[in-house]
């Protein structure tokens, strides 16, 4: 395990700096906090801690599913044109979706052995394709005002069903990754998939049903956000995927797998959805808080680069042994 | 146990899915010819130029894309949002001339994407991830600049890029000499070897001396003059220019490229490869068009192409492997 990057201190770490900046937003703003920000924060989880938590997962097991908009935005069109009637069908037809196109993308990544991005990515547009030939390319409306209401209202203040739904399902995966052999073995086939096959463990098996959780929960994501804007996008664009990437990446998961925790996916989410309320609250330009965003993704990316680290280990030993390295090493070997 | 029942049965499936696929692949592309031949006014003159010219932005873009497909570092991200600020730039230097906009759009668009390129080579950052980041600075610089309007050109200069000389659009010729000059490249000189030899294997490639670095932060730089060629070219044909300029060309490029054959692990494929791939899409498209389909339908068959290719490519270069 490399030094500096602990997977638990990342997101821990996130987290209480965005808290302490959430807790001073009144010193450098002109706004006070309310329990409003407080519940409005817990809104922007709900809308992106399911995609963050299916994103995790995945990267966990060391593959990337950029599909998960795509299901997103299936699952929220689904929800919408198939719960007219009643909001159970609606849920159930994009639960339904989100885990056949899990079966389907985990099956053929694990069975055939294709990397995950060119297959996930294939998906992704054909399920934009699909979900704007569903609805004509445009946003449809969701008649049912009850279910609106009722998944956005409030409860103990700061929370919703909606943010209470999405919370409890992060507490759910935890406990199960923790509790089962699950976890551990995630973490295997994402560290080195040849030692947990010789290992035993049925890494086809794992990276289905990784797929399929990530499918579900991305159709989840996408039916709550239906039934809370009372609408469907056809297009949600490529934020959503940027922020849950940003979140998932502070929450201590790492590019190469074998690595995180769903609590530490919570944590980064939660970072987030604090960082996006703070703007909200000073009232920043959006294109502000994009720059922001980006150069988070990119202080990230550059940390996590393989190369970048060798490189500086490289110079750190040679300016460390600097004054006699051969002389060293001569020691070392006749020792 | 497990590692002695797990051997055969994970052997045994890779030589006949490549019979399989070969016959599925070749009922697919007779169904396409049939579907093709079917469809009123496909055969014509004018659909041909039609096509041509629906795959020659999308087919330059993906040019680009190749050299940084090749050299092992995946996609990226970030095509759409380039071409939209170069395209911007473009459109607003056009008081300074054709010649000079296009030369100060191509400066722009290298500098943009070869930056990546830099700490992609160097560094060794994630291409997928890093573009993402650079897609949303991009836009963000973009937006910010701009203050979220829309450039309309100061001259009239880039009109000269929407001629057709002979029926046909000038980007049809720009997108054939450059995929010529692409392949070429990539056959033919040292740095086009190295680029191979880095996207098969960057760590054997390290091994044996070459400037891994360099020769990706290269390939991006190319990558980022192609992309503005697109910029240019787009940004003349729509007279105006946002930050919604790019639209939906970084998945197209990407499927022009996956639909080429050209493998997504990098050390394989051509430019010639690519180009065919955007005309079978643009192809594609037609057809679902001609027979009217809506957009959103034309987008799914794109990535069920992309998708169908993508398996393919990977179960035939396993079978000749194996």
């Amino acid at each position: 395990m490399r030094a500096g990057r602990p997977e638990a201190s990342l997101p821990m770490a996130a987290l209480v700096i965005t808290v302490i900046a959430f807790v001073f937003v009144p010193t450098y703003t002109d706004s006070a906090l309310t329990s409003f920000d407080v519940y409005n924060t817990f809104q922007i989880l709900a809308r992106l801690g399911l995609l963050t938590l299916a994103l995790g997962l995945t990267m966990i097991a060391g593959e990337f599913d950029l599909s998960v908009v795509g299901t997103y935005a299936v699952g929220g069109m689904l929800t919408v044109q198939a719960g007219q009637q009643h909001w159970a069908w609606g849920l159930l037809a994009a639960l339904g979706a989100g885990a056949a196109i899990g079966l389907l993308q985990g099956g053929l990544i694990a069975r055939l052995k294709i990397p995950s991005m060119p297959v996930t990515l294939a998906t992704y547009i054909a399920l934009l394709g699909l979900t704007s030939a569903m609805s004509g390319g445009l946003t449809k409306t969701y008649s049912n005002a009850t279910v609106t209401l009722w998944v956005d209202q409030s409860i103990l203040t700061y929370f919703s069903p909606r943010s209470l739904i999405t919370l409890g399902l992060f507490v759910v995966a935890a406990a199960v990754l923790s509790l089962s052999r699950w976890g551990r073995e995630l973490r295997a086939i994402g560290g080195d998939r040849r030692a947990a096959r010789v290992a035993g463990v049925r890494v086809d098996r794992l990276i289905v049903g990784t797929f399929v959780a990530s499918g579900v929960l991305s159709a989840l994501g996408g039916s709550l956000l239906s039934f809370s804007l009372g609408s469907a996008n056809p297009d949600p664009g490529v934020q959503p995927l940027i922020v849950a990437t940003a979140a998932a990446l502070l929450g201590g998961v790492s590019l190469a797998g074998g690595r995180g925790h769903p609590l530490g996916l919570l944590a980064g989410i939660l970072a987030v959805a604090l960082l996006a309320e703070i703007v909200a609250v000073a009232a920043v330009p959006q294109y502000v808080s994009q720059l922001f965003f980006a150069g988070l993704l990119g202080i990230i990316v550059v940390i996590d680069a393989p190369d970048l680290h060798s490189a500086l280990v490289r110079l750190r030993t040679r300016l460390r042994s600097s004054p006699h390295p051969r002389t060293s090493i001569q020691e070392s070997a006749d020792v | 146990m497990n590692v002695m029942s797990a051997r055969p049965r994970s052997a045994a499936p890779i030589r006949r899915p490549g019979l399989v696929v070969d016959g599925v692949l070749l009922l697919a592309v007779l169904a396409a010819i049939v579907l093709a031949l079917t469809t009123d006014r496909f055969l014509t003159v004018a659909n041909a130029k039609a096509i041509l010219t629906s795959a020659s932005l999308v087919g330059i873009a993906a040019l680009g894309l190749t050299l940084i497909t090749i050299g092992g570092s995946a996609v990226s991200l970030a095509i759409s949002p380039s071409v939209a600020a170069v395209g911007m730039i473009f459109l607003s230097a056009q008081s300074l001339g054709l010649i000079p906009a296009l030369v100060l759009a191509v400066a722009c668009g290298t500098l943009i994407t070869g930056l990546q390129g830099a700490v992609v080579g160097y560094a060794g950052a994630n291409p997928v991830i890093l573009t993402i980041a650079a897609s949303f600075a991009i836009t963000g610089i973009a937006t910010g600049v701009s203050g979220g309007s829309t450039v309309s050109p100061t001259a009239s200069g880039y009109d000269h890029l929407n001629a057709t000389p002979g029926g046909v659009a000038l980007s049809v010729y720009v997108l054939i000499a450059l995929a010529l000059i692409v392949e070429w490249t990539l056959r033919r000189t040292g740095f086009g070897r190295s680029l191979y030899l880095i996207g098969e294997n960057r760590r054997a490639a390290r091994a044996a001396g070459l400037p891994v670095g360099r020769t990706t932060a290269v390939a991006w730089v190319g990558a980022g003059a192609l992309f503005a060629v697109t910029a240019a070219f787009t940004a003349a044909f729509n007279t105006s220019a946002n930050v919604n300029l790019g639209g939906t060309l970084t998945f197209d490029a990407i499927a022009a490229v996956l639909a080429g054959g050209t493998a997504i692990a990098g050390g394989r494929g051509s430019a010639l490869r690519t180009l065919a791939g955007a005309v079978l899409i643009a192809a594609a498209s037609d057809i679902l068009l001609l027979r009217g389909y809506s957009t959103g339908v034309q987008i799914m068959v794109k990535g069920v192409i992309v998708l169908v290719v993508v398996v393919t490519v990977h179960l035939r270069t396993r079978g000749s492997r194996a």
